[in-house]
C-alpha cells in the first residue's frame, strides 16, 4: 500500500430510491456501509471512511462504533473518517475513542476533521457556530496535545480546564493517528494543516475544480514555510465521485434518476452540465480512469483519492458493483499511471508503520514513556 | 473605468434594458475611457438558480459576477415585481460574496408600468445597496411607461433630465478626483488576492491564549 492510497467514502443518507420509491431503514443503512466496507477491502481498496452526522437522513453518527466493527472483519483496510467534527465533539473523547480504535485495528485508523455543514449541530453540542473557527483551532490544539503528552494541564475557552488528565489508551506505538483536515473553502484550515504538517483533504465533488486548486496550492506555499518540506512534499487527499457501467450510454442511464434526485445538487444543473463543471465521472471505467489521472494536473501529485459511490438512494447491490469495478478495473490502473507520473521526492500516503518508522528516526521523538 | 451594467428585464427588448442603455451613455460621455459591460440577468436565470441550490457558479455566471465585481461603477436597473425588485435581481446580488460591491458607486434604476411604483428606489432598492455597502448616488431613476412619452411637469423632471442628472453624479464618483470621497475598496482581482493571504497560524493560536507545541515554537 505504498505510493497512492484509493477507497471510498460514505455519506450515509437514508435517501428513497427514486427508481423504486423504496426508501431503506437505518439498519439496512448502517448494515450497508459495513457491507461496502468489506467488499472495499475484498477488492483491494486500501480506505473506507464514514461521515459523522446528527440529524436525519444520515445515520452515521457514532464512527468509532461502526469502524470498530470494520475493524474486527478486515484485516488490511485503512478506516478512517470524511469528516470528525472538531468542533462540536470533545477533544477528550476524540483522542480516547480513535486512540482505542487504533488499538483494536493494529494501527489501522486515521482521521479527517471538520467542521461540518449542519449550522443546528453547534447549538445541540452546546456551541456557537460563530465560534465555528476558533473551535476547530483550539480543540485541535488540545487533541493534538493529548495525543503526545502523557500528563496535561489544560485551559481554553470552550471547555472545562484539564489538571494533570491523562488521555487513555495511549496512541499505539505513541505514535498518534494521522490527521488530515477537511475544508472545502476556509483558508484558515489549510493554513492549520500547514502549521502542523498534517495532511489537507479537498472534498472536491460539488465545486468547480479551480477551489480546489487554490486551496491546495495555498496548502502547499504554507506547509512548506513552515518547514515540513517542499510544496511537493505535503500530504493531499481529494474526493471524488463517480457511476460506471460497461458503456456510458448505460450509466448515464441508469444514474440520472439519482442525480436528479440526489440530496444537495438535485433538482439543479443537469448532469450533463455537472459532469462538465465538477469531478462527477459517469460513464465506463476508462472514463473515470482518464477523469482522476487528470486531478494531478491541478493539485500535484497526491495521496488520497476517495470515492463516493453510494449515495441518493442507490441500492447496495448496484453500489457494491460500483466498488467491485473501482478494485478490478479502475484503481490497479491508477496505481500503476499515477506512480509513473510520481517524483521519487513525493512521500507515500501515510500508514501507521510509517509514522513508527519516522518516529523512531527523530531525534526527540513521542514524549510517551 | 470600467462600468458594469446589471439590467433583470424579462422581455426581449425591454424598457428596463432601455432604461439600463441610456443610464448607460450618459454615464459614459462623462467618464473618460469609460468601458461599458452590460449583464443581462435573464440570460443567467438558470445558472442563478443553480448557484443558489449548489454553491457556485456555472461558468457564464462566473465570467458576470468577475464583471460586476470587477467593476468601477455599477449600473443596476429591474422592473418592479409585486412592489420591489424582481426576484431574478435580487437572487443575482444574493449570491455575490457579502463583501464584494462595498464602495462600489451604484447607479439604481427601475421600470414600472405605472408611477405609482417610483418610491421602489428608495424602499427597495436603496436599503438592498446600504447592506451592500456600496455608494448609492443620489438620483435614482424610475421610468414608468408614460415616461418614454412625456415631458417633466411643475413637480418632477422629464426622464432625460433624471438620467442625466444621474449619470452626472456616477461620474462624479468615478472621476480621479472623487478618489477619497468613495470608501475605500479593491478591485475584484485584488480582493480575491487578500482573500489567498493567511493570518499566520500562531497569531491564530496567540488570539485564544494557547501556546503551540513545542516542536512549533519559533517556527
Amino acid at each position: 500500500m505504498t505510493g497512492m492510497q484509493f477507497g471510498i467514502f460514505s455519506v450515509g443518507d437514508v435517501t428513497p430510491d427514486p427508481t423504486t420509491g423504496r426508501t431503506p431503514t437505518e439498519r439496512d443503512r448502517v448494515k450497508a456501509m459495513v457491507a461496502m466496507a468489506q467488499r472495499a477491502e475484498e477488492v483491494g481498496l486500501d480506505v473506507f471512511a464514514t461521515g459523522e452526522h446528527h440529524n436525519p437522513p444520515f445515520v452515521p453518527s457514532s464512527p468509532t462504533t461502526m469502524l470498530g466493527w470494520i475493524a474486527a472483519r478486515t484485516e488490511r483496510l485503512i478506516l478512517s473518517t470524511a469528516t470528525t467534527l472538531i468542533t462540536t465533539n470533545d477533544p477528550v473523547k476524540i483522542a480516547e475513542d480513535f486512540a482505542m480504535l487504533q488499538h483494536l485495528a493494529d494501527g489501522r485508523v486515521d482521521l479527517m476533521l471538520g467542521r461540518g455543514n449542519t449550522g443546528p449541530v453547534y447549538p445541540w453540542f452546546g456551541q456557537d457556530i460563530r465560534e465555528g473557527i476558533n473551535l476547530a483551532i483550539e480543540n485541535y490544539a488540545l487533541l493534538h496535545k493529548l495525543w503526545r503528552e502523557d500528563v496535561v494541564d489544560w485551559e481554553g475557552r470552550f471547555r472545562t480546564p484539564l489538571q494533570g488528565f491523562t488521555s487513555t489508551p495511549r496512541p499505539l506505538d505513541g505514535v498518534p493517528p494521522f490527521v488530515w483536515h477537511g475544508s472545502i473553502r476556509s483558508p484558515e484550515i489549510a493554513e492549520q494543516a500547514a502549521f502542523y504538517g498534517d495532511g489537507f483533504f479537498s472534498n472536491h465533488i460539488f465545486w468547480p475544480k479551480e477551489h480546489t486548486q487554490r486551496m491546495v496550492e495555498l496548502y502547499r506555499r504554507r506547509f512548506a514555510h513552515y518547514g515540513h518540506g517542499t510544496p511537493e512534499q505535503a500530504v493531499v487527499g481529494l474526493g471524488g465521485q463517480v457511476f460506471m457501467r460497461g458503456n456510458s450510454q448505460d450509466a448515464v442511464r441508469e444514474f440520472r434518476p439519482y442525480f436528479d434526485n440526489a440530496p444537495v445538487y438535485g433538482h439543479g444543473p443537469s448532469l450533463e452540465e455537472f459532469t462538465e463543471q465538477t469531478p462527477l465521472t459517469v460513464g465506463t471505467p476508462e472514463q473515470v480512469i482518464e477523469k482522476t489521472l487528470t486531478f494531478r494536473d491541478y493539485v500535484g501529485d497526491y495521496q488520497r483519492q476517495l470515492f463516493l459511490v453510494d449515495h441518493a438512494g442507490l441500492p447496495l447491490k448496484t453500489v457494491l458493483e460500483q466498488i467491485d469495478m473501482l478494485g478490478q478495473e479502475v484503481v490497479p490502473v491508477l496505481r500503476e499511471e499515477f506512480a509513473r507520473r510520481r517524483p521519487a521526492e513525493v512521500p507515500d500516503a501515510p500508514t501507521h508503520e510509517a509514522l513508527v518508522r519516522a518516529a523512531a528516526t527523530e531525534p526527540e521523538g513521542a514524549t510517551t514513556a | 473605468m470600467r462600468i458594469a451594467v446589471v439590467a433583470s428585464g424579462l422581455s426581449v427588448p425591454s424598457s428596463t434594458r432601455l432604461l439600463a442603455d441610456r443610464l448607460a451613455a450618459a454615464t459614459a460621455g462623462r467618464v473618460d475611457g469609460a468601458e461599458v459591460a452590460v449583464v443581462e440577468l435573464r440570460e443567467l436565470a438558470v445558472e442563478i438558480a443553480n448557484h443558489l441550490t449548489n454553491g457556485f457558479p456555472g461558468p457564464r455566471l462566473a465570467a458576470a459576477i468577475e464583471t460586476v465585481t470587477g467593476a468601477d461603477g455599477l449600473i443596476v436597473v429591474t422592473p418592479v415585481f409585486s412592489a420591489s425588485y424582481s426576484g431574478l435581481f435580487k437572487s443575482f446580488f444574493d449570491v455575490l460574496e457579502p463583501e464584494a460591491l462595498a464602495g462600489t458607486p451604484v447607479l439604481i434604476g427601475a421600470t414600472g408600468g405605472t408611477p405609482r411604483h417610483s418610491l421602489v428606489l428608495e424602499h427597495a432598492l436603496r436599503p438592498l445597496f446600504a447592506y451592500l455597502r456600496a455608494v448609492v448616488v443620489p438620483t435614482g431613476v424610475y421610468a414608468a411607461s408614460q415616461d418614454w412619452g412625456t415631458e417633466g411637469d411643475g413637480y418632477a423632471d422629464g426622464l432625460a433630465e433624471r438620467v442625466d442628472r444621474a449619470a452626472t453624479e456616477l461620474a462624479a464618483l468615478l472621476s480621479p478626483a472623487a478618489g477619497s470621497r468613495g470608501a475605500p475598496r479593491a478591485a475584484g482581482a485584488d480582493r480575491r488576492a487578500e482573500a489567498d493571504e493567511v493570518v499566520p497560524f500562531a497569531e491564530r493560536l496567540a488570539a485564544l491564549g494557547i501556546d503551540p507545541p513545542a516542536d512549533r515554537r519559533g517556527g
